[in-house]
């Protein structure tokens, strides 16, 4: 299946690209997601997701089709084919 | 008392006279400082039913409970008064050294009262207070008084905060100004300019004495440390702006007045783009390691020269809201509210406002006449210097259309269905008065209540209620019993940050968890190194809610009934046809029920009002007095 992911923030300005298309397998999770991005772009590492290499660094999240935020308890869902996942980081205040 | 003087200096513009108050320990113990200490000098100092713009309303300005100390992000003070806006609380906070020099100088708080016959820069030197004349900085931006006064003084350590030519003019959204940093919403600017206080200049050489010197080095020093670390890294690199494409890619970016949630110009209006083209450079405020401040600089074209201070706030209400997908009028937008002395915000969503107008026929072209254009200007969507024209006819009460939106979307509405028989306030966004910001609240259902209920209106920053509806902890689409527990402790949490007050950036860096679990035990360690009181989690927790009630009993107080926890009408009747969020509304039965649950988690009547006995159990006995039922 194809999921569309986009990068927003920090996350842009480390892999100097705005959006892929991933082919991955049925049943991705979206943990197998971020350790894919983690290999494929090793500079987010760090400033996007942690050294695990499998869970994001606060305040950056994974946007499930622009309606709901992925929460640690859900990272083993899949998502579907043809999904938008958005990597942002969130926050407000000051 | 350590981490305290103990004293409030009022200050009489109209007799020209000072005095000295002293409060006990209780009372700081009660109302620490920043937006509490200064909603609760209202309580204290303000005539229930006085016009705000009048000699009666007096200027509250609270320190900082850790300015002057080691606590990083700890050097901002509060500013209340009755809010020319909205006719209720106006509460602002502002990082400024202005906040040291206060501390510095001996005095935890300033009254000012009155009014001046002249303008007047007051000038406080320790305990003297001079009244200085400022009739040759009349006109001059914020920047030039606050330079023109360093000069005059001819030492950078006089602080100083000033206001510009809109709250001269006494703009209804006009702010106050300290070292490019400002007490922004609720016009408190206007009501410095009623006064014709045009500056207040501080210059403080006394040292600060706190209880427990080197515990509170030490714990600052942690806490500096992690702010250089990955929890504050987005406001380092990116600062607030990042939020355009978030807030677009959800369909909650504000876009032509709110009539739309995504704006198909976001990336050239968008944070990223404005790190990539026009960021010149981060400041940071008084205290602050983080810096999160992004100053955007225009180097060509027609708006050459021109440097704001891009706040996402600040971006949305002039690019997107405006319908302007150029970066560059958006820039010398901002740059015009932040040297004319104008709230960003609620200066955008008036315009956007009247950009509808315009479009929709309500206004002419020959309603824009001014100077520049004295036969007015197509005042569309998109036409960023429309936008630019109209910062600046707004700051000056410019023409019909000038002196028309400096009164804010409330008043102008009200006064253009009088002169026109239109029904404009369908799309005036505010609530009690005051702009909306950044997030459209049509699906963010436990925003839509915080900001509903909100003591001083339109403010993301008090009732911080978008939280668990962006990042997912509920379903920001619908609407549960959770959400009147939620709203109260969302407006309590932000509350206890605004009353120390630190900046909310700092949350994560004392124990790398935000919620009250991992942030109360270390600020009662702080509280305690600084004052040596015996504050723990609870004590910590009870800031926020006194912080509330306060301003809510100031509200009540001047009139305020349940029916004023309203929502702007196209949130509850219009929803946006295109984007993840179309399709919702605020309906009245979900906002009903949203006030009901909200009232209860309070501990309030089912008409929105305090019971004594529970102001008597958060220590306001004489609050109880007065308005408890």
């Amino acid at each position: 299946m194809r999921v569309h992911v986009e990068f927003l923030g920090v996350s842009r300005l480390v892999t100097g690209v705005r959006e892929i298309d991933l082919d991955v397998k049925q049943g991705t999770t979206f943990r197998d997601l971020v350790r894919l991005l983690s290999t494929k772009y090793p500079g987010m590492i760090g400033d996007v997701i942690q050294p695990d290499g499998e869970t994001l660094q606060y305040p950056n999240a994974l946007n499930h089709n622009a309606r709901r935020v992925i929460q640690e308890s859900q990272m083993d869902e899949s998502p579907s084919d043809g999904d938008r996942i958005i990597i942002m980081s969130i926050s407000a205040g000051g | 008392m350590y981490g305290y003087s103990g004293k409030i200096l009022h200050i009489d513009l109209t007799t020209r006279k000072t005095r000295v108050e002293t409060k006990p320990e209780e009372w700081y113990k009660t109302y620490i400082g920043g937006v509490s200490m200064a909603s609760r000098l209202c309580w204290e100092n303000i005539e229930p039913g006085c016009d705000p713009l009048s000699p009666d309303n007096p200027i509250c300005i609270a320190g900082g409970l850790f300015a002057g100390t080691p606590v990083p992000v700890g050097g901002k003070y509060g500013m209340a008064s009755k809010s020319p806006l909205t006719g209720f609380i106006g509460d602002s906070l502002s990082g400024s050294w202005l906040a040291v020099s206060l501390k510095r100088a001996g005095w935890d708080g300033i009254v000012v009262h009155g009014a001046s016959d002249e303008w007047v820069n007051v000038f406080i030197e320790d305990d003297k207070v001079e009244f200085r004349d400022a009739s040759h900085l009349v006109g001059l931006t914020t920047t030039e008084t606050e330079e023109t006064i360093r000069e005059e003084f001819g030492d950078d350590q006089v602080r100083s905060a000033t206001i510009g030519p809109a709250g001269e003019n006494l703009v209804r959204m006009a702010n106050v100004s300290n070292d490019g940093r400002k007490a922004g919403r609720c016009g408190q600017g206007a009501v410095w300019g009623s006064k014709k206080l045009k500056a207040l200049s501080v210059r403080g050489t006394q040292g600060v004495t706190v209880a427990d010197p080197e515990t509170l080095l030490k714990l600052s020093y942690d806490i500096l440390q992690a702010a250089q670390g990955p929890h504050t890294q987005k406001y380092r690199i990116l600062g607030t702006s990042s939020n355009v494409l978030n807030m677009n890619k959800m369909g909650l970016l504000p876009t032509r007045n709110y009539q739309q949630g995504v704006f198909e110009d976001a990336e050239l209006v968008s944070g990223e783009y404005l790190h990539e083209h026009y960021k010149a450079k981060t400041i940071a405020c008084a205290q602050c390691p983080i810096a999160c401040e992004q100053v955007g600089h225009v180097k060509e074209g027609p708006y050459a020269g021109a440097m704001g201070h891009i706040e996402y706030e600040s971006l949305y209400a002039l690019s997107s809201n405006c319908g302007v997908s150029d970066m560059e009028a958006a820039i010398k937008s901002i740059a015009n509210c932040n040297e004319l002395g104008l709230d960003t915000m609620s200066t955008g969503v008036t315009i956007s406002w009247a950009l509808e107008c315009y479009e929709k026929g309500v206004f002419t072209k020959e309603d824009f006449k001014c100077e520049k254009y004295p036969e007015g200007f197509e005042a569309n969507f998109g036409n960023g210097e429309a936008v630019v024209t109209l910062t600046e006819m707004i700051a000056h009460r410019e023409g019909y259309m000038g002196d028309l939106l400096a009164e804010g979307t409330l008043c102008s509405s009200a006064q253009v269905e009088e002169e026109r028989a239109t029904e404009t306030y369908k799309w005036a966004m505010n609530v009690k008065g005051l702009e909306t910001p950044g997030y459209d609240a049509r699906t963010l259902k436990t925003f839509a209540l915080g900001l509903a209920v909100g003591v001083r209106g339109g403010c993301h920053n008090r009732t911080a209620a978008y939280d668990p509806d962006i990042k997912g902890q509920v379903d920001r689409f619908s609407v549960d019993e959770t959400r009147g527990k939620l709203a109260k402790s969302t407006e309590e949490y932000a509350a206890v940050y605004d009353t120390l007050p630190l900046c909310k950036f700092i949350r994560r860096c004392f124990t790398g968890k935000a919620d009250r679990a991992g942030a109360w035990p270390a600020i009662a360690e702080l509280i305690n190194a600084t004052t040596g009181w015996d504050f723990d989690y609870d004590a910590v927790d009870l800031i926020g809610e006194r912080a509330h009630t306060i301003k809510k009993a100031f509200n009540i107080r001047e009139g305020w009934t349940r029916e004023n926890d309203a929502l702007p009408w196209r949130w509850q009747h219009e929803p946006m046809e295109e984007g993840p969020s179309a399709g919702h509304v605020v309906t009245d039965e979900e906002l009903e029920y949203l006030k009901d649950i909200y009232y209860e988690a309070k501990g309030w009547t089912n008409e929105g009002l305090i019971p004594k006995e529970k102001l008597s159990k958060l220590g306001m006995e004489d609050v109880a007095e007065e308005i408890g039922v």
